[in-house]
């Protein structure tokens, strides 16, 4: 797969289609992915595929990235979980299907951390995302680097995300409330989650308004507990599940929770799962006559 | 004086008596799946296997938020008023020499042009015991700036793993005093020190080259670092586990009638760090932000304070989502 990988990126750097490829290479020890972006043809050699290629460079397309973004047209090196980031960017209007050219990489999971890989993929380091995957053959891409994959995802969906969600659905709500206290009083306020996300592409995030000011800085349990739940708020029918926010936190706050709570609740309530067509909007953007009326109580 | 050891079925001996007259002790334990620093209270909570823990010890010296002075607003007037310092005496255990290394350049900048006393208290109160490391990872540089594992600078009290104890050397006036107020547990005796992890030296590191490029303003714009560093997502989580970062901002919150002015934690990799009120940003993209923080461990505080900015501890390497390797970055500047 490397090898197809890296001519069509040569190839499409030679043409002048695109301008640069964002894909995966390796760090100086060749222990870790990390992101690159290929300009020169030749040095699409360097380009990597592996089960340690976790980043979602959909991320690079925002127009958070403005010097990324300057240097013309990209090709972006995408899992089906990262295209469903971009299938959002889409809906959202950040960019046309044409502006960016998708290689499509056909996926069979990748580690939950890189710090976890001992040279084996096996079900234990993978996470929740991977083990329900719907889209490991990708879905829109405008070419696709691997054989087809068989995989068809459990009809319920399993893991220790979901089983995590359904522990504490059934505590009453006083206990789930001390979890999250408890979770959200490690948070720091670096905004790692924030950063790392390609739908927080806001250049001016509400917590950095101070006239007046929405979030306390804070990182105390009042500050934390506003920021976290904002955010979590700002995701709702938008997030994919990607997982690069829990991933990215430096105290091991389990993000994926809320977010994977939200996409249930928005599939209930309108039928909808975000990232798989671009021509559909997200509920959260579209009034309907037909949207559902019982949460007025 | 005779050889000093601390049998390690005396930790919990030392915890109470440090907890016993007061004082904090702060020792790396698992919390939510990783090693950290914080407050303990028994012996089995202590971490026996770990690298070292995620975040600094540097919270306990200089808290993420804090607050240093309450106001009320009068009607025509504004009512201003000073807090306690909160400094307990402290016993920061289980500290990596590297780690350790950093309060030099923390004191330096803290009674610079103006003495911040929140930090000076607390660190003047807190008592240093690091442990030469056995175990470490390919994040691990302190031999490339001139640490190792035998390094003492910064601790009080310098402990070696040897079996079932530790090898015990005083450093300062101040672990010599600790080592005095909790004599009992400590033991006189020799052991077989168990070996030392030294992280291979970085050989096309020069840190000469690196501080004199730097010095050369030439460098400022020069494309490698778009190049080097244009991956960097600007999450500042590596500003937040670094034992040498210490910037921060003031804040005033609460209601229109009072509130609190807060000490937090800021990041040089925000774009908000140096967003000026007119709009206009001298650092306006992600590059020139890690060229700032790379240049203050490499430039500013080695030529201003003759201390370390970086003491190779691999912590900003590990955490980084994006897996952007300062000591890459050496190595490009070392050319």
């Amino acid at each position: 797969m490397e090898n197809t990988l890296r001519q069509k990126a040569k190839g499409l750097l030679e043409s002048g289609e695109v301008k640069v490829v964002i894909g995966y290479g390796w760090n100086r020890a060749k222990t870790r992915t990390t992101p690159v972006f290929i300009t020169d043809p030749a040095e699409a050699e360097s380009l990597v595929w592996n089960p340690l290629c976790v980043n979602n460079l959909s991320l690079y397309l925002t127009r958070k990235f403005k010097e990324i973004k300057a240097l013309g047209r990209p090709a972006v090196v995408a899992k089906g979980c990262d295209i469903k980031n971009i299938v959002v960017l889409m809906t959202e209007g950040q960019f046309k299907r044409e502006d960016v050219f998708i290689i499509g990489m056909t996926c069979s999971g990748t580690v939950y951390r890189q710090e976890l890989w001992k040279g084996e993929l096996t079900p234990n380091i993978m996470p929740t995302k991977c083990h329900n995957c719907d889209v490991r053959n990708p879905h829109v891409a405008d070419f696709v680097v691997g054989e087809k994959t068989n995989f068809t995802p459990p009809e319920v969906p399993t893991g220790m995300v979901f089983d995590k969600i359904k522990e504490l659905d059934s505590k009453p709500q006083a206990d789930r409330w001390a979890f999250w206290v408890k979770e959200f009083s490690r948070c720091v306020k670096c905004y790692a989650c924030r950063q790392v996300c390609s739908l927080c592409y806001c250049e001016r995030c509400i917590t950095e308004k101070n006239m007046p000011q929405w979030i306390e800085t804070s990182a105390h349990p009042r500050g934390n507990l506003s920021w976290n739940l904002t955010r979590a708020m700002h995701l709702v029918g938008r997030c994919t599940f990607c997982g690069e926010c829990e991933r990215a936190c430096p105290v091991n706050i389990p993000l994926n929770l809320i977010n994977q709570k939200m996409i249930g609740v928005v599939k209930e309530a309108f039928d909808f799962k975000s990232g798989y067509d671009e021509k559909t909007h997200p509920p959260m953007i579209v009034f309907s006559p037909d949207d559902k009326e019982n949460f007025i109580k | 004086m005779a050889d000093k050891i601390l049998k390690k079925e005396k930790l919990g001996a030392l915890i109470e008596s440090v907890t016993g007259k007061g004082g904090r002790f702060v020792a790396p334990t698992t919390d939510a799946h990783q090693v950290v620093f914080k407050k303990i209270k028994s012996a089995d909570e202590v971490a026996g296997d770990y690298i070292l823990a995620r975040n600094s010890f540097k919270e306990f010296l200089f808290p993420q938020t804090e607050v240093v002075a309450e106001f009320t607003m009068g009607k025509d007037s504004v009512d201003m008023r000073g807090v306690e310092v909160h400094a307990p005496q402290t016993v920061v255990f289980g500290a990596r020499p590297c780690e350790a290394a950093s309060l030099a350049g923390m004191r330096a900048l803290f009674t610079w042009d103006f003495v911040d006393e929140f930090y000076t208290k607390r660190e003047e109160n807190t008592v240093v015991v690091t442990v030469g490391c056995t175990k470490g990872d390919d994040a691990c540089f302190c031999t490339t700036v001139n640490l190792s594992p035998e390094s003492t600078e910064g601790a009080d009290v310098y402990l070696r793993e040897a079996g079932d104890s530790y090898t015990v050397k005083v450093i300062s006036e101040k672990g010599k005093k600790f080592l005095e107020a909790h004599a009992a547990v400590f033991g006189e005796g020799k052991a077989k020190e168990d070996a030392l992890f030294m992280p291979e030296k970085i050989k096309e590191v020069d840190l000469a080259k690196v501080s004199a490029r730097l010095k050369d303003k030439g460098h400022y714009d020069d494309p490698v670092w778009a190049k080097l560093t244009r991956k960097c997502i600007g999450c500042g989580a590596c500003t937040f586990v670094c034992p040498t970062c210490r910037c921060f901002d003031m804040v005033d919150e609460g209601t229109a009638f009072e509130g609190e002015r807060r000490k937090n934690w800021d990041s040089c990799q925000y774009d908000t760090f140096t967003l000026h009120a007119s709009g206009h940003n001298p650092r306006e993209h992600q590059h020139q932000r890690w060229r700032n923080r790379f240049m203050c461990k490499f430039h500013f505080y080695p030529e201003k304070f003759s201390s370390k900015g970086c003491v190779g501890c691999g912590r900003c390497i590990r955490v980084c989502p994006v897996r952007l390797d300062i000591t890459e970055v050496m190595v490009e500047f070392s050319k």
